[in-house]
């Protein structure tokens, strides 16, 4: 293990927080996503309830029945749902007309619907993460103090992040939706200011911490600020750089999905229909598939995280230790 | 020909560099020395500009080193390279790039972030680490390799500068005995081959003896001795380290460096070690003898 000195403590112990930060936003949304969930179903459950006779709370005995609502005419149905593959069930309703939602590609090679919404949303997440961080990137290094000496455009800038990071995605989202109309495009859009207030703001500090004794070299060597910062810092900063941009997508996922939800279209789109509609198969194929993505894109971050910071991770475990 | 007038840096109310005037003819190697604290590490820095100067004027030639800005200034760092205590290499790049970044100011930023470098270029820099004998370090990570060889990484940098000047601040300090000496013979072979100017703070006495034609002390953030190795007596090295700092000057020689008096081939160590040990023991036991006891 290397020896730490208290410059390197203090950086390990920076980042561990803003780990920590990105986790717990993470975590939000994971829980605002399954509360989202569970009014979606009671609310539809309750509409149902009062359209039939009967009142909700005096149902609540029968609470379970929801639960059985939920459950498909049979086990199979959920893999013809999440596959577009026809059901024994199909009585021409948009209920149980699986194959109708095909997408298909080349001859007989289609893509099962919620796979595209699926990619639908994945790809708002992947879009708005590449501008947001990109823009972060750039931001990032005229609020720094260790980069611009200019007091004034630091300001600005740090002031400009805090602005587009101030309200969620997904009020940003329903403004736009509202002025842009709905698709994914507003979306993209919602999610990236956000990301690139988030990211500029983790980033400046990442660069705040960097040991500059490479830049006073390459200042030495008569190289200008370009240079300097693309040299001297940018190696030293890029893991970490990396990682955060990760962790942001992760959570960009999940934000899409919300915005779908709220008329962004994509899975989320999908996931509401489902619910409100009351097509329990389709419903729990939609829970399905975004809870197998959802860990797969998390558990691939994960890895490429550990990758890319290996050493500093060991390095943070030891400081922690 | 360097030339510092009256050259002044306050930090605050703490006077660092005081009223220096110095003249440093082209070719020359000097060695600064003084006690920790003394302005050394200042005044280098304001030669290269990393520190503006509060007053005072610095020229290289009819260049105004202390006025100038922007590219002017850059083409001067470029012409006066630096070489650190702590390296200052880009430690998650290769040995290579960071020896090419020694043509910084030779090439637009565009190319140079595309990371283009002519044959010629990366020819001249694996040609550098060669005359350093560090070549199969060339695709490492520069933070990977010991002090010594990214100490001759740094110099194989300073000279992708082609610099008309090297300055280098206690390049030596933390480095073991052994590439302690094989830094400073670099830094003499750079010297009288290629004819640069060498202007380099040192720690410890012995080694400004043995290596610099001229040597020049500082106290204080004033320069309180500029002359030959020899002028350099007892009462006056006693003068720039005081009485308990002599001592610590001359003991360091035998943990910082080991200096033969012609290092001529690389010695082995316990050769080359006893001979520095007993001769700096031995001065070090003369002054002890002759001035410091009382
Ligand atoms: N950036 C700075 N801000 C404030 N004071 C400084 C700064 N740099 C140097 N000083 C002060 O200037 C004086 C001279 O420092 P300098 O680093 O030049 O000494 P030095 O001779 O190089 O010492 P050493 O042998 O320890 O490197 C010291 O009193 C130091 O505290
Ligand atoms: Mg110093």
């Amino acid at each position: 293990m290397v020896e730490l000195d208290a410059g390197a403590m203090l950086r390990t112990q920076e980042t561990e927080r803003h780990y920590r930060q990105l986790l717990g936003q993470r975590r939000l949304y994971s829980v605002l996503i399954i509360i989202g969930l569970l009014v979606a179903a009671s609310a539809s459950l309750w509409f149902a309830n009062e359209t039939n006779a009967g009142k909700f709370f005096d149902r609540i005995p029968y609470f379970f029945d929801f639960f059985k609502d939920l459950a498909p005419r049979d086990g199979w149905e959920i893999w013809r749902a999440l596959f577009d593959l026809p059901s024994p069930y199909d009585d021409g309703s948009l209920q149980y007309n699986y194959p109708v939602g095909r997408v298909y590609l080349i001859g007989p090679v289609y893509l099962p619907e919620y796979f595209y919404k699926m990619i639908e949303t994945l790809n708002i997440a992947i879009v708005a993460t590449m501008f947001g961080t990109a823009l972060g990137f750039v931001f990032s290094f005229f609020a720094a103090t260790n980069v611009n000496s200019n007091r004034a455009v630091r300001f600005v800038v740090r002031r400009f992040l805090e602005i587009l990071r101030a309200f969620p995605e997904i009020v940003v989202a329903g403004f736009f939706l509202v002025v842009f109309s709905l698709g994914p495009i507003p979306a993209i859009m919602a999610v990236a200011i956000h990301t690139v207030g988030a990211i500029g703001k983790l980033y400046f500090e990442v660069v705040e911490n960097a040991d500059m004794k490479a830049d006073e070299g390459l200042r030495a060597v008569g190289a200008n600020k370009v240079s300097r910062v693309w040299f001297g810092i940018v190696p030293q900063v890029m893991p970490n750089f990396m990682s955060y941009a990760l962790l942001r997508f992760e959570i960009n996922v999940r934000a899409s999905t919300i915005i779908g939800a709220v008329g962004g279209g994509g899975i989320g789109e999908q996931l509401r229909l489902a619910i409100s509609r009351g097509h329990e198969a389709k419903t729990l194929a939609i829970v399905l598939l975004l809870f197998t993505t959802i860990v797969a894109v998390d558990q691939l971050s994960a890895y490429i995280r550990k990758r890319l910071v290996g050493e500093q991770a060991f390095a943070l475990q030891g400081a922690l230790a | 020909m360097l030339s510092l007038t009256n050259v002044t840096r306050r930090f605050g109310t703490n006077v660092a560099v005081e009223n220096c005037t110095i003249e440093i003819p082209a070719g020359q190697m000097v060695g600064i020395i003084g006690k920790s604290g003394a302005g050394k590490s200042t005044l280098l820095r304001m030669i290269n500009r990393l520190i503006d100067p509060s007053e005072g004027t610095i020229a290289y030639g009819d260049i105004e080193v202390s006025t100038i800005k922007g590219a002017a200034l850059r083409l001067w760092q470029r012409d006066c390279a630096m070489i650190f205590q702590q390296f200052n290499l880009v430690p998650r790049l290769d040995v290579l790039t960071n020896v090419l970044l020694g043509r910084l100011n030779h090439r637009s930023t565009a190319l140079s972030i595309l990371g283009l470098f002519t044959q010629e270029e990366r020819a001249s820099a694996i040609l550098a680490l060669e005359q350093l004998d560090i070549t199969k370090t060339a695709l490492q990570k520069a933070g990977t390799l010991s002090g010594g060889q990214q100490q001759r990484v740094a110099i194989a940098r300073a000279l992708m500068q082609r610099p008309k000047v090297i300055l280098a601040d206690e390049p030596i300090a933390s480095l073991d005995p052994r590439n302690a000496q094989i830094v400073m013979d670099s830094l003499r072979a750079i010297n009288q081959r290629d004819g640069l100017t060498v202007v380099t703070n040192l720690h410890t006495l012995d080694t400004a003896r043995t290596y610099c034609q001229r040597i020049v002390g500082m106290q204080n953030g004033r320069i309180v001795f500029d002359g030959s190795p020899d002028d350099l007596t007892t009462d006056i090295a006693r003068e720039i380290y005081g009485a308990e700092g002599l001592k610590e000057a001359f003991s360091e020689t035998m943990t910082s460096t080991s200096l033969p008096a012609a290092p001529a081939t690389a010695p082995d160590k316990s050769a080359s070690n006893e001979p520095v040990k007993s001769r700096a023991g031995e001065v070090a036991k003369r002054m002890t003898d002759a001035q410091l006891v009382t």
